[in-house]
């Protein structure tokens, strides 16, 4: 193998490496703090949506709803919870629990669920 | 000379070390040995990631002094009632009950032990237990804490399952400890799946909250 190639081989690795652990913590983020509403799936099936939740949390599979919301909707409403968007109370803000990038994460990941941008 | 006042100092510190552990009365040792696998007792909160969190077996207890009310404590140690719908630590898996139980002599030790860990955090006789409109329209309407919590309401149980039940909280929780917890959620918890209501809720609101839950039996 050339000097080049192993070069180039490793830093490729190294690129995937960061990627995917970052993609991994997203996920770890999404699964601890959204899945007990969203579902681990983000199909809004999560345990805590018994007969007694007033509302259907939000579908990250459902593209056609989704891409209705921009970017900034979405980072505001995980900040700021529900309200802020005229939707329920029961989606909280989690501004004071997460940081700017774990938001920018997760929006990141909501979009790839639902294979949508933003209009 | 120099000899003789090492050993007398190093005996002097032995001495105490023993005494200090016998005054403990055993719960300390109980602990070690039976609980300390699952829980830590040597605050402040250790937690710094997820991962921190997800390895834990059980709840952290170094500032149970503070959080829980005695009678419920040794109460709880001889017969333990599943506080949280799912396995600790899981969103899928339901709590099967299992805790340890404790004989009551060693139930009496342990709460002993764990009523003496308690944290500055919280200030002592502020919060009673009471309902207000307010803090009703707060738990059920303005906030989404019915959403994680399962709680009694006209004679049933309503609420969801991720956070512990709230179903008891009258004699299980420490008010004060529950408004302490509202508003400096991360001294207590620096990694939790519940918000930081903090800066949504002023500490009016918070302390009615604190009273609301308090009057969950
Ligand atoms: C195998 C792990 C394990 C061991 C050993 C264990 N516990 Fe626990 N403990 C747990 C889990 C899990 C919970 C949460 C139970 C629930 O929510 O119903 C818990 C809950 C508690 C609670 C209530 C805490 C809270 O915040 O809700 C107390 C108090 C407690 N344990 C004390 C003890 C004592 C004292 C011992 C030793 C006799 C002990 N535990 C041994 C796992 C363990
Ligand atoms: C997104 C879900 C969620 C929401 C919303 C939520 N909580 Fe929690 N709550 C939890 C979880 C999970 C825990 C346990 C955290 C831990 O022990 O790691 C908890 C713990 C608690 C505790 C301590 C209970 C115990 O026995 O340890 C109290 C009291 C509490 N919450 C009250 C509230 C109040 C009041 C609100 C609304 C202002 C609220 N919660 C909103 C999930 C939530």
């Amino acid at each position: 193998m050339s000097r080049f190639a192993m070069m180039a081989t490793m830093v490729l690795g190294l690129a995937l490496g960061v990627a995917g652990s970052a993609q991994a913590d997203t996920k770890q983020v999404f699964d601890f703090y959204c899945a007990q509403c969203h579902g681990e799936k983000g199909d809004g099936k999560g345990v805590n949506v018994t007969k007694d939740f007033a509302t259907d949390p939000r579908n990250f599979t459902n593209k056609a709803d989704m891409e209705k919301r921009s970017d900034e909707d979405i980072r505001g409403v995980i900040k700021d919870g529900g309200p802020s968007i005229s939707k329920s109370p029961l989606m909280p803000p989690w501004g004071a629990t997460l940081s700017a990038a774990d938001v920018d994460g997760l929006l990141a990941y909501i979009r790839k669920m639902c294979d949508c941008k933003g209009k | 000379m120099k000899l003789l006042a090492v050993t007398v100092s190093v005996g002097a510190a032995l001495l105490v070390m023993t005494t200090a552990t016998s005054y403990a009365a055993g719960g300390d040792a109980v602990f070690k040995k039976s609980c300390a696998s699952c829980h830590y007792t040597d605050g402040p909160a250790k937690e710094k990631t997820i991962a921190d969190q997800l390895a834990k077996k059980g709840p952290e207890l170094w500032y149970a002094g503070s959080k829980f009310q005695k009678a419920w404590l040794a109460a709880w140690l001889q017969d333990p009632k599943p506080i949280r719908a799912l396995k600790y630590n899981s969103l899928t898996d339901k709590n099967k009950g299992d805790h340890p139980k404790s004989s009551a002599a060693d139930a009496a030790a342990l709460t002993d032990y764990l009523m003496g860990l308690t944290s500055p955090e919280v200030k002592a006789g502020v919060i009673k237990p009471a309902t207000t409109p307010q803090a009703k329209q707060i738990f059920n309407k303005k906030m989404p804490c019915s959403g994680c919590h399962s709680f009694p309401s006209g004679g049933e149980v309503h609420g969801g399952l991720s956070g512990p039940s709230l179903v008891g909280a009258a004699k299980r929780l420490n008010p004060d400890w529950t408004y302490a917890y509202l508003a400096n959620i991360k001294h207590f918890k620096p990694v939790r799946d519940m918000p930081d209501f903090a800066s949504v809720l002023n500490p009016k609101e918070l302390e009615a909250v604190a009273a609301y839950v308090a009057t969950f039996e």
